[in-house]
């Protein structure tokens, strides 16, 4: 086996320029289908619901846009529990959405500032991924919302945000309000996301206190209230232990009578996901089921074509190596494993190549949908690339070397010309 | 001398394909013997069935009908996994255009058949060496064909023909590519292997000076022999 391995890879030189350009080929789609792929991965992390510590989203039962008042935050908070049967969160958090500019009368991205306004105490046991930070990490976010606690105007902002905005730890700065149009707040920014947090980026949280305050302050002033003030939470976040706990507590909040006007709906975290993802179903579907497969077999034609001249350039000498003994089986190793040795290396090489390019220089996909802003590469596209390469120049290159393990050895003797 | 046994047995051997409706008979009932360590040299002209045969022979082809017996094997009944086995124990092959990998080195193309033997890398080793130390190539071993002579290729040729120690070795215009001298030297060398080794070899050509190299000569025509001429050991070789 080592030594018809070795006899592949000598093969391979034979032609060095189409062995290389095969292998270009390849890296290039791997490289695409990897992107694609990944994408779909972490959108499918997103709506798939955890088995234990499960999510649920509490938000306007008849409209997708439709807020809640903040009436109902307390009670919510205790899952609308009453009697000592009744199912008690383990945690919650409470999301509002604040969006403004920094100078209204240029709308750039820059200028643009998104904040989700929250309880930061509960931000690294419910923004999803912030309890896996390390020690030095977890010390520094909690340190940054001891800051937000004792100030109350205190952000916690990305670092790609900062760096966008050109603005530094420390300094102050007035958003324009766009969400809460005609309230505007101004901030001080305490401390970024650890960069080990990736997702966290281009996000960055508020205390939904200030908001509340911000908008009472709005309405005494102005002698009227604020419209968008008056439901200014976008959704209640509850956790429990498992999908049972869910489902009561998700039956508790729908029959309480606290909450009709208006009523609200309860979903799962992933299942909210997908329901806000509705809109970009069709891109995703034809990214899964008409890009991804198009690649996959363009670049089995690639590879077949590349193998299929190899195979027609040395009829003759495939000829030989079945005079010398070789059965058709061999011979057939020994064509599937050009392709396949091409293939694999070729799907590794690239895969490696995009997890460094788009993680550690570009930054990420910038593909933004919803709140993702960018996607990464994860590490587990090490093993598509090699998966990929190996099973389309597999699936490319069957036919041609089926083709060579049917070579008539008598064919050795056919003349040159 | 007592007439040595015979190691190559073709009995009323008949081949024919067919080309659309019409049946082409190659050879038609053909049957020779070859004793163990004989040079026998096949012409013909181009039609006659000489390649036919030698194919039949070498265990590269099955015949219509007929029987062909290498020493004790009936590879005419065989199948063709079982020839490819075969074949590696007990044929070499010298090819007009010799035939070898253009990417290997003269070294790993004489290697080559010994991968399919089951055999310590030592015993593969000293096997090539020796067999490209029988052609006069031991200085060239880490040559690619490309880097080679036409008879310089042709003895890598040889090597790899022998180096498997096969019970017979078949030549297909083995001196059909070379310049005179180059030719001379090739058909030397298989002389000199037949003799000194023992080696039973079958050479088809159209050169009547390369036949005389042989202890007998067949000559066929439409798949039949039709001559034979036999030579002293004085003047072949």
């Amino acid at each position: 086996m080592f030594q018809l391995t070795r006899l592949i890879i000598k093969n391979l030189r034979r032609n060095v320029l189409r062995t290389v350009l095969t292998a270009l080929g390849t890296m290039v789609l791997v490289l695409a289908v990897t992107s694609v792929w990944s994408v779909l991965d972490f959108i499918d992390n997103q709506t798939a619901d955890k088995a234990n510590d499960f999510k649920i989203l509490i938000s306007d039962k008849n409209n997708a846009q439709g807020r809640l008042p903040r009436s109902y935050m307390e009670s919510m908070r205790r899952g609308a529990a009453r009697g000592s049967d009744d199912v008690v969160p383990d945690d919650y958090m409470t999301w509002a959405f604040y969006g403004g500019t920094l100078d209204p009368t240029k709308s750039s991205r820059e200028n643009f500032l998104f904040l989700i306004a929250c309880e930061p105490e509960k931000a690294p046991t419910m923004l999803d991924d912030l309890d896996q930070l390390g020690t030095a990490d977890t010390a520094r976010l909690n340190a940054a919302i001891e800051k937000m606690r004792k100030q109350p105007n205190g952000i916690i902002m990305g670092h790609e945000q900062l760096k966008l905005m050109n603005k530094e730890v420390g300094g102050r700065i007035t958003v324009n309000g766009l969400t809460f149009k005609g309230l505007n707040l101004e901030f001080e920014i305490v401390d970024t996301f650890p960069k080990s947090a990736q997702r966290y980026g281009q996000t960055s949280i508020m205390n939904i206190e200030y908001l509340f305050q911000g908008i009472d302050e709005y309405d005494a002033k102005n002698k009227t209230k604020l419209a968008s003030g008056v439901a200014p939470i976008a959704f209640e976040m509850l956790k429990v232990k498992n999908r049972q706990d869910y489902e009561r507590l998700a039956a508790q909040i729908v029959n309480s009578p606290l909450y009709t006007s208006p009523a609200v709906r309860c979903e799962s975290g992933g299942s909210a996901v997908s329901t806000f993802l509705a809109s970009w179903k069709d891109i995703f579907w034809g990214m899964r089921w008409l890009l991804s497969p198009a690649i996959l077999v363009t670049l089995s034609l690639v590879i077949a074509n590349a193998i299929s001249i190899s195979v027609r350039e040395r009829h003759q000498e495939i000829a030989v190596l079945k005079v010398l003994g070789f059965r058709p089986g061999q011979v057939m190793f020994l064509i599937l494993g050009e392709a396949m040795l091409i293939g694999m290396v070729s799907g590794l090489i690239s895969a490696g190549f995009t997890i460094l390019f788009v993680n550690k220089f570009v930054g990420g996909i910038p593909i933004p949908i919803a709140w993702f802003d960018r996607f990464f590469i994860p590490q587990v596209a090490l093993l598509w690339g090699l998966g990929i390469g190996g099973v389309t120049a597999f699936l490319g290159s069957i036919l041609p070397a089926w083709s060579a393990r049917g070579v008539r050895v008598a064919d050795v003797f056919a003349k040159v010309t | 001398m007592a007439e040595a046994e015979a190691i190559v047995r073709v009995n009323g051997v008949h081949k024919y394909f067919t080309r659309g409706s019409e049946r082409v008979d190659v050879l038609q009932g053909l049957s020779l013997s070859v004793p163990n360590g004989e040079f026998l040299a096949l012409m013909g002209p181009s039609g006659s069935g000489k390649t036919t045969l030698l194919n039949l022979i070498a265990g590269l082809d099955t015949p219509s009908s007929g029987e062909v017996w290498i020493g004790s094997d009936l590879i005419s009944k065989m199948s063709e996994s079982q020839l490819a086995t075969w074949r590696t124990r007990n044929v070499g092959f010298i090819f007009q255009f010799y035939h070898l990998l253009a990417v290997l080195t003269a070294y790993e193309n004489v290697e080559l058949p010994l991968l399919l033997l089951s055999m310590s890398a030592a015993e593969r080793k000293q096997r090539v060496l020796t067999a490209l130390d029988l052609v006069g190539l031991s200085d060239r071993l880490h040559h690619r064909p490309g880097q080679l002579s036409g008879g310089q290729q042709q003895r890598v040729g040889i090597a790899r023909a022998i180096v498997t120690d096969p019970t017979l070795i078949v030549a297909d215009e083995p001196t059909g590519d070379l310049d005179a001298k180059s030719a001379d030297d090739i058909l030397h060398l298989m002389g000199e292997l037949q003799r000194e080794l023992q080696k039973t070899i079958i050479m088809v050509t159209h050169d009547p000076k390369a036949a005389e190299r042989a202890g007998r000569t067949l000559h066929l025509e439409k798949g039949k022999l039709v001559h034979e001429e036999r030579r002293s050991k004085a003047t072949a070789s």
